[in-house]
């Protein structure tokens, strides 16, 4: 893939400064870090961030996208370089397939199936087979985004009381909530889901595509970049559920790692530093792509499905949203 | 399925010498190049040879032909052209010729080319005469030709592939 510079996870509250041509970490213990621009793929910002202009133009004239999580890991926002890779050729075609009731519906159908698939994928249990076959039969008469969200919903609901089942009482999520979760199982899927989102945007950059036309999710969205949204969508259960579920069997992951009050919860600064750690070394796991004939990180991956949308508008290739094939 | 984009009217007028490197490399690499794909600008590679680029001549002229950028031009109208790569390949001469083309239709008498390979520390002659011409003004109506199709050239042969910066794109489905 493009590799150029790496991500930079930011886990604890530092002040960030341009100082040449290096961008100059400055953590309140220890000394400072510098790190050439030409490093720096991205910067995931999981706690306060002090930055000034100086350092967000140099950023910006190097294409480097800052990401900033909120507490409760939303993605509270994004910092982008104002150069972006987008060709009009490509954007174009993108508005026009987004626009297409046809074809959007069948993207957005074959997204929510493949993300169901591989939630029975991540969880590993023939309990969802019941919910994936009467999700399967209802899609096709879906006619609207909101009839396809509403069927992803149900199939959802299903799943997570599944994965519940395999997760410690104090683990469950008892139905997904949000902005803020409610318990540490949800905290902990909201910050794998926009760690997740965060990582196709970065993808995304790479490609002429302009992330915030979409097919599934809603141009009115809060978070805007629908593209991103969508596909992030079958690469949240290699991470979230499928993560959830082994953080809990391998006791990883431990209930002081989050504070919980009433009706909230988010990751303890110690939590975070795990998450930030376990979803790093996710990203650099490799499996074997046989059209590459190499070895492709899942971090890769999520690049490769950029570019599936890339072949969809440049050469009419029809879009098969990621499955995991290993 | 759908044809796909036409490419932008500002880049279907000029062809420069990237075009031309890519058509005589894969027409396929051309066509996508030319809708804005443009996956090298990423790559470390590319990275690698503007680091060359930038530290192995330092009394060069640039010479900005709009179309095309040609590292520097000595007096009596040599082309210069710095490649970071290894080996010698087709695409560099044929990118160095419509230079001398380009040159040429701006009115300056082109004497000839080299192509510069620091890393191997060699050099190759580009000739400018009337078969190069000819030569230079069919490979510049073939890139044409290609950018104007309706639909993408088939990939090469896999095995043709191997270091292009489009890999991911054409084989990673
Ligand atoms: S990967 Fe192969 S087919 Fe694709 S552009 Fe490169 S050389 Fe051509």
């Amino acid at each position: 893939m493009p590799a150029v510079g790496r991500t930079y996870w930011l886990t604890e509250p530092c002040r960030i400064r341009r100082e040449d041509n290096s961008v100059r970490v400055e953590r309140p213990d220890g000394s400072p870090v510098r790190i050439p621009i030409t490093d720096i793929r991205d910067l995931v910002v999981f706690d306060h961030v002090d930055i000034n202009t100086s350092a967000l133009s140099l950023l910006s004239r190097n294409g480097v996208t800052v990401h900033i999580l909120d507490h409760y890991g939303n993605h509270a926002g994004h910092f982008s370089p104002a150069e972006s890779m987008s060709s009009a050729a490509t954007v174009r075609r993108q508005v026009e397939i987004s626009a297409d009731d046809e074809q959007r519906l069948a993207i957005s159908r074959s997204l929510v199936l493949a993300t169901a698939e591989n939630i029975r994928w991540a969880l590993d249990t023939d309990l969802l087979d019941p919910a994936l076959e009467a999700l399967r039969n209802a899609l096709p008469a879906c006619r609207t985004n909101d009839a396809i969200m509403g069927q992803e919903g149900n199939f959802r609901r299903t799943a997570w009381a599944v994965l519940d089942s395999r997760l410690p009482p104090w683990l469950r999520m008892n139905g997904r909530t949000r902005r803020p979760p409610t318990n540490a199982g949800n905290a902990f899927i909201s910050y794998l889901n926009a760690l997740v989102y965060a990582r196709l945007l970065t993808a995304l950059r790479s490609t002429p595509l302009h992330p915030a036309i979409g097919f599934l999710h809603a141009d009115t969205d809060r978070r805007r970049n629908t593209l991103a949204l969508d596909l992030a969508e079958p690469f949240k259960p290699l991470f979230a559920e499928r993560l959830l579920r082994r953080a809990a069997s391998q006791k990883h992951l431990k209930e002081s790692d989050f504070e919980t009050d009433v009706g909230r919860a988010s990751l303890s600064k110690n939590g975070r530093k795990k998450i930030a750690a376990l979803v790093r070394e996710e990203l650099s796991t490799t499996v074997h792509h046989r059209g590459l004939k190499r070895q492709v990180s899942y971090e890769e991956l999520m690049h490769l499905e950029a570019l599936k949308v890339v072949r969809l508008c440049l050469e009419g290739t029809p879009y098969k949203p990621f499955r995991p094939w290993w | 399925m759908s044809p796909g984009p036409e490419p932008p009217a500002e880049d279907q007028t000029a062809v420069g010498g990237v075009h031309i490197k890519y058509l005589v490399h894969c027409p396929r690499q051309l066509w996508l190049y030319a809708r804005g794909y443009r996956p090298e600008q990423r790559s470390d590679l590319v990275a690698f040879g503007e680091v060359v680029d930038d530290t192995t001549f330092t009394r060069r002229r640039d010479v900005d032909l709009g179309e095309a950028k040609i590292d520097w031009v000595t007096t009596g109208a040599v082309i210069h052209e710095t490649k970071s790569s290894r080996a010698p390949a087709p695409g560099h001469t044929a990118q160095v010729r419509h230079y001398c083309l380009l040159l040429e239709r701006r009115g300056v008498n082109v004497r000839g080319g080299v192509v510069h390979y620091p890393l191997i520390r060699r050099t190759t002659d580009v000739v400018w005469d009337d078969g190069a011409r000819t030569e230079a003004e069919d490979t510049e109506a073939k890139a044409q030709t290609v950018i104007a199709a309706s639909t993408a050239p088939d990939r090469l042969l896999r095995s043709k592939c191997r270091g292009c910066s489009y890999l991911d794109y054409c084989w990673g489905d």
